[in-house]
């Protein structure tokens, strides 16, 4: 009994941790607009699916600085991922966070702006509604929780494409002044980047002319190489993590399916499996204008993403 | 009664040996994933360190460290430094030192000691800009020791968000006034790095490029390639494929090979090398295809070839040898012929196949350090 006591004193904290973070309920916020009611989805009344099944979740990073209110924060990185356990088949769809879409929340806009005006709920039922895909889950982390997530498990390998130069890249986290702006060099070629480079690597845009879209191939890169860490971590390792992601990670996931998803993540260890999709040209179109809108092409858009989000 | 007692402060003793040792048992089940690596001077190397030739410069962390006759030393404190290169004389070094906003380059002596100051990158006291700030880096010197070669982001317009790096070439000890840029540096590409200035004149750098640049058939995404130019401000000749992805080009001392990494635009990097005639390059040949490798630096014997790769999947970068046998196998020795005439009579025997060679594979010098991937690394004689 007192070596049952001694386990629980050491996991409290991560159950803690983990109760307040995990199993979020979704709340979709009811469109005003008739034309585009958000369409129900597994997201909006969450089930325990089994594990065995495929399952599409939403990960979503936020600015979440000083510069913002509360949970009011933009969504810089949609992420829509589906697993199939039984091919061991993962897909990612870079969601532009320019892109022009019908919010659930009512009206038109870009989509990163549908979290401010009604959190993850919002988030998932515009991506729901406008890419007719049922979502299960989402994962939510802010920019500082991405930082210490990856300082926590150590730092990850990555084959950074091309030296990540931005002379304007904010210097929101750890500063007094969030409106600052810093240098970034990220070189080039393989490397091991702790927590504050990998955010570097996945938020700078300046320097890439093809802006948020080669900023998503990146993230995509910094997933899988958590991913990849990710499996090298024990039961043991769970309060250290936790600690760090205080409050900086929420996810509608609750607490058994995370335990039964994390022997299946160990499981995908082939990278030739993880197929990774961007929505450029022709999918999408810059259009030029001062507030830098992308548009869609819904034509090409949605049979990709029937195709592999069925 | 005083015996239970006795008995339940024994067991509350043993309640709390067990609860504790519970607790301190699987708070030693941690994995070792967030430890942060050693120095290595702290570690002892593999004994194959004994057997590496001459003297190797390499960072951790921005400190400068050399490994020579087998043990580490530590040169200069984590200071920002990276990208250690030598004079063609071998005396000194020319070294990155990195600040938060910019960089310059310095003259180190083989003790760790700056000799003096190279390049003013940072901005006058004043400039309301931080784009007034340059980065430099991968200093070499030519064979000459008269001009410094780097990759430098002197041309960029102020305010604008292209910030790609040029090769730029500079009279050794002149100013950033006199320097020339060689190449455009591309257009948000992140640009030209790696000069590697040629015996026989000309450079070699790594080019960051879309692909559909140099085939409109291909993805408009952001490959690495190969490039020589032996003119100032010419379009130079692309030595690698788009898809091929290569990078990190280390001239063999003879001059006639090339090491670099190559990953088809994909998260993988293997160890790659090539002929090389001053000009033109050869088939490249896949040398390692399981490790992460980076900066293949070639052994000033021409022995083999170090480079930096994870000691553990996803872990920090280690130091790492590859015999030059494990991709140039040495021919096998000729086999006997019968002398015309000689005192053998009969049937001539037959020769005993020779044993295949074991692979040569390569050699982990370190274990915990964790050293600078994107820090070139210098190999003195």
């Amino acid at each position: 009994m007192s070596s049952v006591a001694g386990g629980f004193a050491y996991f409290m904290p991560a159950a803690q941790a983990a109760i307040e973070a995990t199993g979020q309920a979704i709340h979709v916020t009811p469109s005003p607009s008739l034309l585009f009611t958000p369409t129900p989805t597994g997201s909006a009344a969450p089930t325990a699916a089994p594990v065995t099944g495929a399952f599409t979740v939403l990960l979503l990073g936020s600015d979440d600085d000083s510069k913002f209110i509360g949970d009011h924060v933009l969504t810089q990185s949609m992420i829509l991922v589906r697993v199939v356990p039984s091919t061991k088949d993962v897909t990612m769809l870079s969601i532009p966070r320019d892109l022009y879409v019908h919010l659930s929340t009512g009206g038109y806009g870009k989509i990163d702006g549908a979290y401010s005006y009604g959190g993850p709920g919002a988030a998932v039922a515009t991506v729901a509604q406008d890419f007719g895909v049922r979502i299960d889950d989402y994962i939510w982390i802010g920019l500082l929780g991405l930082v210490k997530l990856i300082d926590a498990i150590g730092g990850i390998d990555v084959v950074t494409s091309n030296p990540v130069m931005d002379d304007y890249y904010p210097a929101d986290i750890l500063s007094s002044w969030p409106y600052d702006y810093e240098r970034v060099a990220v070189l080039a070629g393989p490397q091991h980047l702790d927590g504050l480079h990998s955010m570097q690597y996945v938020r700078s845009r300046h320097g890439d002319l093809q802006s948020d879209l080669g900023r998503s191939q990146r993230q995509q890169q910094v997933l899988i190489a958590i991913r990849q860490k990710a499996k090298h971590v024990s039961p043991s390792d769970l309060p250290v993590i936790s600690q760090a992601l205080g409050g900086e990670l929420k996810t509608s996931i609750d607490l058994p399916k995370v335990a039964s998803l994390l022997p299946l993540a160990a499981s995908f260890d082939n990278p030739d499996q993880i197929r990774t999709l961007i929505l450029a040209n022709p999918y999408t179109h810059g259009c030029g204008c001062p507030e830098t809108y992308v548009t869609a092409n819904w034509n090409l858009i949605l049979p990709l993403v029937h195709q592999y989000f069925p | 009664m005083i015996s239970r007692l006795l008995l339940a402060l024994a067991l509350v003793v043993v309640m709390l040996a067990g609860g504790t040792s519970t607790y301190i048992y699987l708070g030693s089940k941690q994995t070792k994933v967030s430890q942060a690596p050693l120095k290595p001077t702290a570690t002892t190397p593999r004994a194959a360190a004994l057997n590496l030739p001459g003297t190797l410069y390499l960072t951790q962390r921005g400190a400068v460290y050399n490994l020579s006759a087998g043990r580490f030393h530590q040169l200069t404190s984590e200071a920002g430094y990276m990208q250690p290169s030598l004079f063609p004389d071998g005396g000194n070094l020319v070294i990155v030192r990195q600040f938060p906003t910019y960089s310059d380059l310095y003259v180190m002596n083989r003790f760790g000691g700056l000799v003096r100051q190279l390049t003013d990158n940072a901005a006058p006291p004043r400039a309301g800009d931080i784009g007034a700030n340059h980065w430099s880096f991968y200093p070499r010197m030519s064979a000459d020791g008269q001009t410094l070669w780097m990759t430098y982001d002197g041309l960029k317009c102020s305010g604008c968000y292209d910030v790609s790096l040029a090769v730029w070439s500079m009279p050794f000890g002149g100013s950033i006034r006199q320097a020339r840029a060689w190449t455009d540096g591309g257009y948000y590409t992140g640009g030209d790095v790696q000069p590697i200035p040629l015996p026989g004149g000309g450079i070699m750098y790594t080019k960051y490029d879309y692909a559909s640049n140099i085939d409109y058939r291909l993805e408009t995404k952001l490959v690495s390639l190969l490039w020589f130019t032996n003119r100032i401000n010419s379009v130079g000749r692309r030595l690698t494929d788009p898809g091929a992805d290569c990078r990190s080009p280390s001239l063999s001392p003879d001059g006639t090979q090339i090491a670099m990494i190559c990953t088809y635009e994909k998260q993988i990097s293997y160890l790659t090398v090539a002929s090389w005639n001053g000009s033109t390059i050869g088939p490249l040949k896949t040398v390692i295809s399981d490790q992460l490798v980076a900066q293949p630096t070639w052994a000033p014997d021409g022995s083999g070839i170090a480079y930096l790769a994870p000691g553990v999947a996803a872990g920090e970068f280690q130091l790492w040898f590859l015999p030059r046998a494990a991709f140039a196998p040495p021919p096998p020795p000729p086999s006997p012929s019968p002398t015309p005439g000689g005192p053998h009579n009969g049937p001539l025997p037959t020769p005993s196949p020779t044993p295949p060679a074991p692979p040569v594979k390569p050699i982990q010098i370190t274990m915990y350090s964790g050293f600078d991937a994107t820090s070139t690394m210098a190999w003195a004689r």
